[in-house]
């Protein structure tokens, strides 16, 4: 079976790089989950905060490698053209590629300091803060890629066809872009760096990232189950606007208690309680599109990636979201194991699942036949359960050490120090990490379903051998 | 195996559709905005239709009406729990208060969602346990 346009090939190479860089972030998670509880492993050679910012480095790195590999995908088919650029597209993942591996490499080899002091930090400062860590020099690499990037989509969406599907994708993509920029504005006064970093995570996860996860679940549930365009389209519709309405002024869940006007109780409060409906409206929309199908498509395991991102994207980002989104609640549980629970849930649900989800998609397709084998699938669906149920109870576990921590370090009349509510919490951390040794065993079964193939056939002796013909 | 042909498709909404939506989407008020008022207003749905409605709408009043009974009888029985771990200023409220959110309560809206899918396609749908255990 052959591709449809022949430059959707450059997103296996995204695809493969995105797989690899998720097991490196969950080799590192491995190595957080047990320094929670055995606190020298690994120092002085891997400390937690390093440990910590390349488990959440990698995370993001490879989920814009698989968002990316999803547009180099999706886009030709969507546009009924060629990628504008196939040379450019290969270019870019590798100076993506080697910036990432070199930026994981200065983590782990040079003091953060030093980094620092290596890569420009004294002209613009820009490191030292959650999730934006990267070197100035990688943030201008990604950047420049992010830029190449969107010329390359661009270009090739203005000469093709003009779907919903491509340009709700290309809005957020283009938005991914514009938020990052807010990466190199990092004021001194730190109400105002926190105020501002929000607009890039925040706006990030909570606002266009949803964009380009309903762009591709809508894509793969367009193909999967031959429903009209049509009606795929007026779900997305609702689901993004819903997305933007919320999530934007939803911000201000962040700006309960960092110095920012009270107002923001009120509209933070209001608005982020909302935020859970686009996810409500995901997962109906999932389940209505499959139990609507026009065709029973062979790939039974994609269809189960799709229905499951839908779920998972409700229960972490919306149902765990909502549990500490209200000001006085969040006044109690802001910045403990509660919100680690959420963020596990709610990457997993949301973004992960819909990177598999479209590699569970297009994978097959690239290398040439339009589903796995029936073995290989039935691995793949067991990944994707070991996988999901674990990290479920990471979730689970996680709370309940964010109750705790929320009872003891500040609800009780003689509140506990941090550290000596950390050693009260080991039970918890250690069942984390047998769950997620549990969600490592998953990937394993994942990555080993993409060389399954399907036992030969063996004839019984004696048995009816079928004519040749 | 290739992709299967394209199926039929039909236009016509099934009979009772619309009575089944609105039973699917009243059950999901009840739990998530507006609880009580739904409700009843559901009751109001159940007892106006249980006789004369298509069968695709009678399943789901059923199955949305027996699964809110069953959320109203879970939702005691976690006070009650609370109440005999110590009340409500105790610091198992917090614990049986989230474990039950983010267990009980939403494995009540996961159904709702698969109910409100199923009948938005114009098909029946059976709750697990919540559904069975009332018919």
């Amino acid at each position: 079976m052959q591709l449809q346009y022949k430059s959707q090939a450059v997103a296996k190479p995204y695809f493969i790089a995105a797989i690899g860089l998720f097991v490196g972030q969950i080799l590192f998670g491995l190595i957080l989950g047990l320094q929670y509880v055995v606190g020298d492993l690994l120092f002085p050679a891997i400390p937690f905060n390093i440990a910590r910012m390349v488990h959440t480095n990698l995370l993001i790195v490879w989920l814009l490698f698989g968002f990316m590999g999803a547009a180099y995908y999706l886009v030709p088919e969507e546009a009924e053209t060629e990628l504008h650029s196939p040379l450019l597209a290969h270019l870019m993942f590798w100076i993506f590629l080697v910036a990432g591996a070199l930026t994981i490499v200065g983590y782990l080899m040079v003091p953060y300091a030093s980094l620092a002091d290596m890569t420009g930090n004294n002209i613009l400062a820009t490191m030292g803060r959650e999730f934006l860590e990267q070197p100035l020099l990688t943030k201008i690499g990604i950047v420049v890629v992010a830029l190449a990037f969107l010329y390359n989509i661009g270009m090739t969406i203005l000469k093709g066809r003009k779907t919903a599907l491509s340009l709700i994708l290309l809005t957020g993509l283009v938005g991914l872009a514009v938020l990052f920029l807010f990466a190199f504005y990092n004021p001194a006064n730190l109400v105002k760096d926190k105020y501002f970093w929000w607009w890039v995570v925040h706006l990030w996860v909570e606002g266009v990232w949803e964009l380009i996860m309903a762009a591709i679940l809508g894509f793969v549930l367009l193909k999967i189950t031959g429903v009209d365009r049509e009606v795929i389209e007026k779900w997305l519709y609702v689901i993004i606007t819903m997305a933007l309405v919320t999530g934007i002024i939803g911000t201000g869940h962040h700006y309960y208690w960092i110095g920012a006007p009270g107002y923001w109780q009120w509209w933070g409060g209001i608005f982020s309680a909302m935020e859970p409906l686009p996810f409500f409206a995901m997962t109906v929309f999932c389940f209505n599109m499959v139990n609507r199908r026009r065709r029973e498509h062979p790939n039974k395991a994609a269809t189960l990636w799709a229905l499951g991102t839908g779920v998972m994207a409700f229960l972490g980002a919306g149902v765990w979201g909502f549990l500490h989104t209200l000001a006085p609640v969040n006044y109690y549980t802001h910045g403990t194991q509660i919100t680690a629970a959420h963020g596990h849930l709610a990457f997993f649900g949301a973004y992960v699942m819909v990177v598999l989800t479209i590699i569970s998609y297009a994978m097959p397709m690239l290398r040439g036949r339009e589903a796995n084998p029936e073995r290989a699938q039935v691995l793949e669906m067991w990944a994707f359960w070991l996988m999901t149920v674990s990290m479920v109870f990471i979730t689970l576990f996680l709370t309940g050490a964010g109750i705790l921590q929320v009872w003891l370090q500040r609800v009780i009349p003689d509140p506990q120090e941090f550290m000596v509510v950390q050693d009260q919490l080991a039970l918890f951390y250690w069942l984390r990490w047998i769950a997620g040794a549990v969600f490592s065993t998953g990937l394993v079964v994942y990555l080993y379903s993409f060389f399954a193939k399907d036992k030969p056939q063996t004839a019984e002796v004696g048995a009816a051998q079928p004519a040749a013909s | 195996m290739p992709v299967s042909p394209d199926l039929p498709a039909s236009d016509a909404p099934p009979p009772g559709q619309g009575i089944a939506i609105a039973a699917e989407s009243l059950y999901l008020i009840n739990l998530l905005l507006l609880p009580g008022p739904a409700f009843l207003a559901l009751l109001g749905l159940f007892f106006r239709y249980r006789r004369d409605a298509p069968p695709l709408a009678r399943i789901h009043l059923q199955q949305t009406l027996s699964a809110s009974l069953w959320a109203g009888v879970l939702l005691i029985v976690a006070n009650l729990l609370i109440v005999v771990l110590g009340g409500y200023d105790s610091g198992w409220t917090w614990v049986v208060a989230i474990l039950y959110f983010t267990t009980a309560h939403t494995t009540l809206v996961f159904f709702g969602i698969f109910g409100l899918a199923r009948a938005m396609a114009g098909q029946p749908y059976r709750y697990p346990l919540v559904g069975n255990l009332w018919s």
